[in-house]
């Protein structure tokens, strides 16, 4: 699974990452993990706002931090 | 030796007026706003009017409400404002929002209608959202060619629905707070209680106040109350329980955070409240505003049953992080403003910027483009002004100038927007600060304020006419948007 965080630096995005990766690690699933910075390819995709989540190419959530519950449903779904 | 005592002895008098006097009833509340903001507003609500198909209309105002809505963090404005240029409803709207996010903030907004006047708020926000507007629809005209095309509609602006209505009820009872605790009206003033203590202690406290932080109407120093002191105690006492109170609150409410909370109520209604040092003691007065802000605060209780236990927490979480965010360089900020104000003589001032004059208003644009401050630290620097004797109109001119434009942000712009674009933004935002703070100015001196708007009116009107034309011998054939 390749999850991708867009997010240009700011604490939300820094947030979301690490959340997700505490998802990942207590959920035992194999993740590989990329945060995208630059704001072109932020642009590349459907979202306005970050911080947002992509897992394999799909955007999950944007603008906003999700819970951990809807996390994992993403990730495990 | 006496001359750094003086210049520390400004800094001190600066931040403790600061500290008691304007934080609090509005600082504090407009911090909780913004984190609400940022945490419970569905972003979608409002970006889904800004579309590539959206009407001309509806999406120049979805900027500005994107602008003072969803921009409170900056890390909000650079991806709008690159994702309404490239995705959505172009280079106007895109201007649009960008102007008006930094001057119609709640934090911008209710920390200057308390340090200038409710007068000099209404101005920030009325003039903004005009000349937002009307830059946006200028830089649309000029580069209509250049813009880039729509690309197929992108999935972002479909669907989503409205801001849900108990988000809008509980951003409804916190403005109110804001607004309650910091309203100049003498209904909100009236006593409906008064204790007093006899406690002769108390003069003499006041009276030590009163020589470390000296009174001197003259200069602008209000000194500091006791009331203040205590105030200023509290204000340490939430920082220290917030930092894992609210700091740690996405993981779950601790017990920090209920003492943080109550602690914040509490505050609120204190400071609300009146308290004066007699010859022999105290008087405590509670007012009608100590009672609106008290029953506020209980309302809140209740709303907040209605959102998810996550929401709550991302909104705590979120508003400390704007807290630790601006708050410390603002405390610097003011510090340093109270230490430079000992070292300005306020005939400088007035000689450049006394009178509400085109150089004065452009002085006034000078400044705030070439100096950059960080976030809300431009309030404390204007009413350092004001106190010195500048003319209200130049500093409304550089209010509007210096958060929009720093060569920061005029950087990040012209990265997304390209050089040119970035340059003729810059000089559009000179031009109109300087007419904004000509007719502000024209208004405190007597101008009726027919009179102005026909004159701006009759401006803005000239601009379009030879901008049309411009258009129209550049695309023979095609008519103007």
């Amino acid at each position: 699974m390749l999850i991708k965080i867009l997010g240009s630096g700011c604490a939300k995005c820094e947030r979301l990452e690490q959340l997700t990766r505490e998802v990942v690690a207590e959920r035992g699933l194999t993740a590989t993990f990329e945060h995208v910075r630059e704001m072109d390819r932020i642009m590349a995709y459907p979202v306005m706002t970050t911080p947002a989540l992509v897992v394999d190419e799909v955007v999950k959530v944007s603008g906003r931090l999700p819970s951990k519950a809807e996390l994992a449903g993403w990730l495990q779904g | 030796m006496e001359f750094v005592f003086n210049a520390l002895q400004g800094g001190v008098a600066s931040l403790a007026a600061y500290l008691a006097a304007h934080v609090l009833l509005c600082l504090v509340p407009a911090f909780f706003i913004a984190g609400a903001l940022s945490a419970l507003v569905p972003q979608q609500s409002i970006i889904r009017f800004l579309g590539p198909a959206a009407p001309k209309g509806v999406s120049y105002a979805a900027a500005a409400g994107a602008g003072s809505l969803l921009a409170v963090c900056s890390c909000t404005i650079q991806p709008l404002f690159a994702g309404i240029y490239r995705k959505g409803a172009g280079l106007g709207p895109a201007i649009t929002f960008l102007f008006f996010a930094p001057a119609a903030n709640v934090l911008a907004l209710s920390y200057t209608g308390v340090a200038l006047g409710a007068e000099f708020a209404i101005a920030r926000i009325v003039l903004a959202l005009a000349f937002g507007v009307g830059i946006g629809m200028i830089m649309a005209v000029l580069f209509r060619d250049s813009s880039p095309t729509p690309a197929a509609p992108d999935a972002v602006f479909a669907g989503g629905d409205g801001i849900p209505r108990h988000v809008l009820h509980f951003l409804g009872t916190l403005l109110a707070l804001l607004l309650a605790g910091t309203l100049q009206l003498d209904s909100l003033a009236t006593v409906v209680w008064q204790g007093e203590w006899r406690w002769s202690l108390a003069p003499l406290m006041q009276a030590t106040l009163d020589r470390w932080v000296p009174i001197n109407e003259a200069i602008g120093a209000e000194g500091l109350s006791l009331q203040g002191t205590v105030l200023i105690g509290l204000l340490a006492l939430i920082g220290g329980s917030a930092w894992r109170g609210l700091g740690q609150a996405d993981r779950g409410c601790n017990q920090l955070t209920w003492v943080t909370l109550a602690l914040v109520g509490l505050t609120l209604v204190f400071a609300a409240s009146g308290v004066r040092v007699t010859g022999s003691g105290l008087t405590l007065s509670l007012n009608a505003r100590s009672l609106v802000v008290c029953l506020l605060c209980l309302l809140l209780l209740p709303q907040a049953r209605r959102f998810e236990a996550w929401e709550m927490q991302q909104w705590l979480w979120e508003s400390w992080r704007f807290v630790k965010q601006i708050f410390p360089l603002l405390v610097v900020g003011v510090f340093l403003v109270g230490v430079i104000r000992v070292f300005i003589q306020p005939q400088w001032i007035q000689a450049v910027a006394g009178s509400n004059t085109v150089l004065a208003n452009l002085a006034g644009v000078t400044f705030g483009v070439f100096m950059y401050f960080p976030t809300l630290v431009e309030v404390p620097i204007a009413r350092m002004f004001l106190s010195l004797g500048m003319h209200p109109g130049p500093l409304i001119a550089y209010l509007m100038s210096d958060p929009e434009l720093s060569l920061q942000s005029i950087l990040i712009t012209s990265a997304i927007i390209g050089r040119l674009r970035a340059w003729t933004y810059v000089g559009l935002v000179a031009v109109f600060s300087t007419l904004a703070g000509l007719s502000f100015g024209a208004w405190t001196d007597g101008t009726p304020l027919g009179l102005l708007a026909l004159l701006l009116l009759s401006f803005i009107a000239a601009l379009v006419t030879i901008l049309r034309r411009i258009d129209r011998r550049q695309h023979p054939g095609v008519p103007p948007c």
